[in-house]
């Protein structure tokens, strides 16, 4: 069951874009991050079931962020959100084990594919234990 | 000067441009991509407020390079948003997007490399700018029409009397990215002005956009 | 009812591809030009008629519209044209096809998404042929009508601009007619007039369409020709040096006979500008006329002084000529006799 949910995303903008397109009645508790290291220090704090990550972003970009988490927690599920899905892009990002990509702008029904899906994931986790 | 603009837009309708860029830019790169078959990679747009008298030296502080060495194609377009696209590349560039862009134009070795580069640039200009301004209509609900690119020349002249066609009673909004083609070496500059006029409308686009995200 | 009535009326061609390329409509401009009714070319891709259309250039620019609702430019300049449609206008213009100027722009659906593109194609044959007037008048001599000093000039630099960065070099060919001046005070000026004309069009007619031959002077001519080395640079040379010696330049009643003198050089790895290249090729033409006329002298650049003075040559060599970079090779074409008489 996803509990919480970390945004990692330097425009206040897209962030309020993504909580919108959250459903509002799974009761999710939300935490934001303006850089790649606030990100990493809230993703220690509140350790969070998903997170989803913005790639450029200053101080510690996108890519440098989900390196520095996946070493904290192998299994970190981390969707990145993004508006450029070039195939070089694209390449580099499914190498460093993200678990699914949010085209921007987003739609509410993507977010919610998602979050289906990694419902699903964690569900198998759960039960191949 | 700058203080009359600190009010055109909130610090909220800012950012809501900031991210409209954002999305707009990376986009532009992710098709671009398909369409000239060559990855290329548009920076984060940073985005300003200027008076359109002080674009001529914006721009030369900007463009590190001296005006003799660069290529500059323009673009006006209008509609809803109105405005002109500047891409700025250093003079060898053309020379090596022919190479790049290999296609039938290799073929046309009887005609001096001059003309074919200046028709390589306004195709790469003409495709670039319609890419990032193409991307902003389309998030802000909106379509533009174009002129043909043009190529400005490195003599005083025609900068000058290009600089001088904006309306100097009015402010711009400039949003500058820098571009890299991974394929070939060459970073350059994409500018988009929009003027005063244009404002009202893309304010009342911005919060549009943002309706559906409240 | 009016707006359909446009389409058919109006003074240009109108396509409406879709998003696979398929034509979708063809107006009665197009139908007319093309002698492609409608009804067989819609539903199918435009390639199937026009196969020369299917260009990396034109993928790109149609892409491009279609994803970005853009438009795209295809001037008449570069292009010539989209569709190879034959001149209507026979009048002055030396066109085969018709010249067009075309542009693409974006169409949508009602959700504002784009699916089609349309293509305009515009007529500008008499507009080309103008411009090409207009071209010829500033790079053409008006006597001759062979190509001026300024415009060899500028295609000397740009072919020396490409050839530093790719493969193969080129050569070119200073040429001077020997004793010009006692043609004109000889046989009067409208003789010497028509010795120029003639003088060009035959080394026009005997070399090649991608050679640049220009008039560089009052009686010197030059020749560019890419991706040619000396050896055969020397080869055409020689040829046309005897062309012009046999030639009878037949004047109203008076038979003229006229030589001309050469040097030829070529671009080398060393070479630091166009400049200097036709420097070389002008000191190998002074050689030339020094050596007796009537001849071919070519420069090779070399850092070791070797001359070989022709055997009837008594005079030093003059102080301008540059003698560390000449090595002379005569090719001794005149007789004895009148290589005496020289100078």
């Amino acid at each position: 069951m996803i509990k919480k949910i970390l945004i990692i995303d330097d425009s206040p903008i897209a962030r309020k874009m993504l909580k919108s397109c959250l459903p509002k009645d799974k009761g999710y508790e939300l935490c934001e991050a303006a850089d790649g290291e606030e990100g990493i220090r809230k993703y220690l704090e509140f350790v969070p079931d998903l997170t989803f990550m913005d790639l450029t972003m200053p101080k510690l970009d996108g890519y440098q962020a989900i390196d520095a988490i996946r070493k904290l927690d192998k299994d970190a599920i981390i969707v990145v959100s993004t508006a450029d899905i070039q195939r070089e892009s694209m390449s580099r990002v499914i190498n460093a084990g993200v678990f699914s990509v949010l085209r921007k702008p987003m739609k509410s029904k993507f977010v919610q594919e998602i979050l289906i899906r990694v419902e699903a994931e964690k569900k198998k986790r759960a039960g191949g234990e | 000067m700058g203080d009359e603009h600190e009010y055109i837009f909130s610090d909220e309708e800012k950012d809501i441009l900031q991210e409209i860029m954002n999305i707009a830019f990376g986009s532009a790169s992710a098709d671009l991509g398909d369409v000239i078959d060559i990855y290329v990679e548009l920076s984060t747009p940073d985005i300003q407020v200027l008076d359109v008298g002080d674009i001529p030296s914006y721009l030369i502080e900007r463009m590190h390079f001296r005006q003799k060495e660069t290529s500059i194609v323009a673009q006006n377009f209008w509609g809803d948003f109105k405005g002109s696209g500047i891409l700025v590349l250093p003079n060898k560039a053309g020379r090596n997007l022919i190479t790049v862009l290999d296609d039938d134009q290799a073929g046309l070795d009887t005609e001096p490399i001059a003309g074919q580069e200046r028709e390589v640039l306004m195709e790469v200009g003409n495709i670039l700018i319609g890419a990032c301004v193409g991307k902003v209509c389309e998030l802000l609900e909106t379509f533009v029409t174009y002129t043909p690119p043009r190529v400005i020349h490195d003599s005083g002249n025609e900068y000058d009397s290009f600089v001088k066609s904006f309306d100097p009673s009015q402010a711009a909004i400039i949003m500058e990215t820098v571009f890299k083609f991974q394929k070939v070496d060459i970073n350059g500059l994409l500018f988009i002005f929009t003027n005063q006029e244009a404002i009202e409308w893309l304010r009342k686009a911005l919060h549009n956009f943002m309706e559906s995200y409240e | 009812m009016i707006f359909s009535q446009i389409f058919d009326m109006v003074n240009i061609g109108i396509v409406i591809l879709d998003k696979d390329l398929k034509v979708c409509k063809w107006n009665r401009w197009m139908e007319i030009h093309s002698k492609i009714p409608r009804e067989k070319i819609v539903g199918k891709s435009v390639f199937t008629f026009f196969p020369d259309l299917n260009t990396p250039h034109f993928l790109r620019n149609f892409k491009s519209v279609v994803t970005f609702g853009n438009f795209a430019f295809f001037s008449q300049k570069l292009h010539q044209y989209l569709f190879p449609f034959e001149t209507t206008e026979a009048l002055g213009t030396s066109f085969r096809y018709m010249r067009q100027s075309c542009a693409m722009g974006p169409l949508r659906d009602e959700k504002n998404v784009i699916q089609y593109a349309y293509i305009t194609v515009q007529d500008v044959t008499q507009l080309a042929a103008y411009q090409q007037k207009l071209k010829d008048l500033s790079i053409r001599d008006p006597l001759t009508k062979v190509y001026n000093r300024g415009y060899f000039e500028k295609r000397l630099e740009e072919e020396f601009d490409r050839y530093k960065r790719y493969p193969g070099t080129f050569s070119i060919i200073m040429q001077d007619i020997d004793f010009f001046k006692n043609v004109n005070d000889t046989y009067g000026h409208q003789a010497g007039d028509y010795v120029l004309k003639t003088f060009a069009s035959i080394i026009v007619s005997n070399i090649r369409k991608v050679d640049i031959f220009a008039r560089y002077g009052g009686e010197e001519f030059c020749c560019l020709l890419p991706e040619t080395e000396i050896e055969a640079a020397m080869n055409v040379a020689e040829f046309l040096r005897a062309r012009i010696e046999s030639n009878i330049f037949q004047f109203r009643d008076t038979p003229i006979r006229i030589t001309m003198s050469q040097g030829v050089a070529e671009l080398q790895e060393g070479t630091v500008s166009a400049k200097s290249l036709l420097q070389k090729a002008d000191n190998a033409l002074y050689e030339a006329k020094r050596c007796g006329r009537n001849q071919v002298i070519r420069i090779d650049s070399s850092s070791q002084l070797s001359i070989d003075p022709p055997e009837d040559t008594p005079s030093p060599l003059p102080q301008q000529v540059n003698a560390e970079d000449i090595q002379a090779i005569c090719h001794e074409t005149l007789p004895t006799a009148q290589r005496d008489k020289s100078e």
